[in-house]
């Protein structure tokens, strides 16, 4: 029985932990996921202390981190940037409020699998249907069906229109938690608590698909489709896979939402923009890594929350970052921090040499001004033709 | 009514939205075929023409006396077709601004960070506008109901608005501009060459380069053009851009990716459909474009028309 259970183990003369079968950390990477856990455990009493952070706010971030994780797998793996994620996240959301407010279902596990399952039918449909194309095409298929369901459910009266549905069903006004009917503080700390379990089990589950045989299958459909069919992967059938598994993590995170805003409207849930939200999510918290989709959800939502007290133009602020995210960082959070990312190596050669800002600085202004020359020369010929 | 009439007027009112969709999903699908870059700013840029448009209108009609009779209408006409011209034309260094200086760079990276570069634009923008125009709608009545003021259609007995059938007619021009630009002149012809092989065209000294920036900004001066045309009517809002954007992508997929004539044909498609799908039954509006969308894939998944390339323009 050795090797079987989590426990400390040797490998190449390093001393690892070891989780489950073929997950094995370093020591600073279980100290840092120790860390990371604990954090994300003690939010509830970090939030109590300060004002300025809400535990809802914190709570929808995790949430939004984690539909941003199974969009990852499609964007990571198979290259396939899916412009529709919301839809699945709504799916997950209407089909909990729907369960609540016109069937009064009021456990909790049953509301979650049942977004789930609804999330699962309605991937495997959209799938099917725009998965017939690659790239561009792909995005925009997967775009124009996520709002075809943002106007449905606008148009009928039956999903409450515009003003959506309450996630209040029961005497107790809220989900149950495994049939225990909880007053509002202690359901709201449960129902995060609850949320973390969720997403650390998934994060595992991620861990272990994209380590998998079919994971690697999806690294080479997405390094070239032509060649994986060549030798012997069904592509089609495995993209659409897994365009299903990264849906049900979008319909887990819409249920979770659902019952932890206790409100849905098609607009938080459904419309383009939010699509837009999750896939921000994971590219600024680095989408080549497992994590990064989490931690980029966790701080969007905090970052649109603070700049919407901060200023008026919240939204500027939000394109700005992004702006630098795409030029600076283009590895994201997670992945810049990461060995060999961009944030250590300019730590490590600023440590070496301090001096080496006035090369940042100076290669920085030369490549604007390289830049800015080029288009006036550009434009000067537009307008004046070639002399 | 009879509902011969009725019919006609919904119609016009079909063709009419099918024109301004067509302005706006020209420029973004001559930018997505040459350029192979997704704009989701592009919304925003047809959101800016109507805002630039309510200054730039509201001034120079305020320098003509308000139309009374035939001579002084046709000045009018002329002077706000003249202004929304010019409102295009100030969205023209905008789009060369935003190709050369930010898209240049990135153009050989993954194509996700196109798409986070022009959501961010999208964000900036719209907050720009909110900067110079205030987060109020603006209107412009005066446009509206002074060119309403000529009887046009009442002439055989229609009562529909005289300004649609101007943005029909306009369409119509920009339509057939558009294609002789592309199929007879040689900047189109360049332009046709670059989207069907870079490389080849760069070796017989084409400048993509300059190629780029020209066409991101034709694609721009579309995008106010329309914002321009689209204004007098309604209001403009700071989310008017979202809605256009997401039916032109609509009308590109039906389309065919990155086709001029398939756009032209999608819009009036869908212009036409749901403009009688909402007649027929009001909720339906709101869906009617998808749903089309839906039933067009399901029968020819590469849209109507092919791709951008020779046979096509």
């Amino acid at each position: 029985m050795r090797n079987r259970l989590p426990g400390l183990v040797s490998r190449d003369g390093e001393r690892k932990v070891r989780v489950m079968r073929g997950l094995e950390l370093t020591l600073r990477q279980t100290a840092l996921a120790l860390v990371g856990l604990l954090f994300l455990f003690a939010l509830p009493d970090i939030a109590r202390l300060s004002p300025t952070i809400q535990l809802s706010v914190l709570h929808q971030g995790v949430v939004f981190g984690l539909a941003a994780v199974g969009l990852n797998l499609l964007v990571r793996h198979t290259q396939l940037v899916s412009f529709g994620h919301a839809a699945f996240f709504g799916t997950g959301a209407y089909t909990t409020a729907l369960l609540a407010a016109k069937y009064n279902v009021t456990e909790f596990a049953l509301l979650l699998i049942a977004g789930m399952l609804l999330a699962t039918l309605m991937a495997m449909l959209i799938g099917y249907l725009s998965l017939r194309h690659t790239g561009l095409y792909f995005s925009l298929l997967t775009l124009a069906f996520g709002q075809l369901l943002y106007a449905l459910v606008q148009g009928q009266a039956f999903f409450g229109s515009s003003d959506g549905l309450p996630v209040r069903p029961g005497p107790n006004m809220r989900p149950d938690i495994f049939g225990l009917a909880l007053p509002p503080d202690a359901y709201e700390v449960l129902m995060y608590y609850l949320t973390v379990v969720l997403v650390v089990v998934s994060l595992l589950v991620m861990w272990r698909l994209i380590n998998s045989p079919f994971g690697a299958a999806l690294d080479a459909i997405g390094q070239d489709r032509t060649r994986a069919q060549f030798i012997g992967i069904p592509v089609r059938r495995y993209v659409w896979l897994a365009f299903v598994v990264s849906a049900v993590y979008g319909g887990m995170a819409g249920a979770l939402y659902a019952m932890v805003q206790q409100h849905v409207r098609p607009g938080p849930v459904l419309y383009f923009l939010r699509s837009g939200d999750i896939l921000f999510m994971a590219i600024l918290g680095g989408y080549q890594t497992l994590l990064g989709p989490l931690v980029g959800g966790i701080v969007l939502v905090l970052l649109q929350d603070m700049g919407r007290d901060l200023t008026n133009y919240f939204d500027a602020l939000t394109g700005l970052v992004l702006l630098a995210l795409v030029f600076g960082f283009p590895q994201g959070i997670v992945g810049s921090l990461k060995k060999g990312g961009r944030v250590r190596n300019a730590a490590s050669s600023f440590k070496d040499d301090p001096a080496v800002i006035g090369s940042w600085l100076s290669s920085f202004t030369e490549s604007l001004v390289t830049a800015a020359s080029r288009s006036v020369q550009n434009v000067k010929v537009l307008v004046f033709g070639v002399k | 009514m009879s509902v011969l009439t009725n019919f006609i007027t919904h119609t016009l009112h079909g063709v009419q939205y099918g024109f301004i969709l067509f302005l706006i999903a020209s420029g973004l699908t001559i930018i997505l075929g040459i350029l192979d870059v997704l704009n989701l700013a592009h919304g925003e840029l047809y959101a800016l023409g109507a805002y630039v448009a309510s200054s730039v209108l509201g001034y120079v009609v305020g320098l003509v006396p308000p139309p009374t009779d035939a001579a002084s209408q046709a000045v009018f006409v002329a002077v706000v077709l003249g202004g929304a011209v010019l409102t295009a034309a100030v969205l023209v260094p905008v789009g060369a601004a935003i190709e050369s200086v930010l898209l240049r760079p990135i153009y050989d990276r993954n194509e996700v960070y196109q798409l986070v570069l022009t959501f961010a634009l999208l964000l900036i923008i719209k907050d720009a506008i909110k900067f110079g125009w205030g987060p109020t709608p603006v209107r412009l009545q005066s446009v509206y109901s002074g060119i309403n003021g000529i009887p046009a259609a009442s002439l055989v007995g229609l009562n529909y608005p005289t300004y649609n059938l101007v943005i029909i007619a306009v369409g119509a021009v920009v339509v057939v501009g558009l294609f002789y630009f592309f199929n007879r002149t040689k900047t189109g012809r360049i332009i046709r060459a670059t989207a069907i092989d870079r490389e080849m065209a760069t070796a017989i000294g084409v400048s993509t380069d300059r190629t780029f920036t020209l066409v991101f900004a034709v694609g721009a001066f579309f995008a106010g053009f329309a914002g321009a045309m689209a204004l007098p009517p309604t209001n403009a809002t700071l989310e008017m851009g979202a809605n256009p954007l997401v039916l032109s992508f609509v009308v590109i997929v039906i389309g065919g990716l990155g086709s001029l004539r398939g756009a032209f044909v999608a819009a009036l498609v869908v212009g036409i459909l749901s403009k009688w799908a909402t007649w027929q039954y009001p909720p339906a509006e709101l869906a009617a474009p998808f749903a089309i969308m839906a039933v067009i894939l399901l029968v020819k998944p590469d849209g109507l028309f092919g791709t951008w390339g020779e046979m096509d323009a």
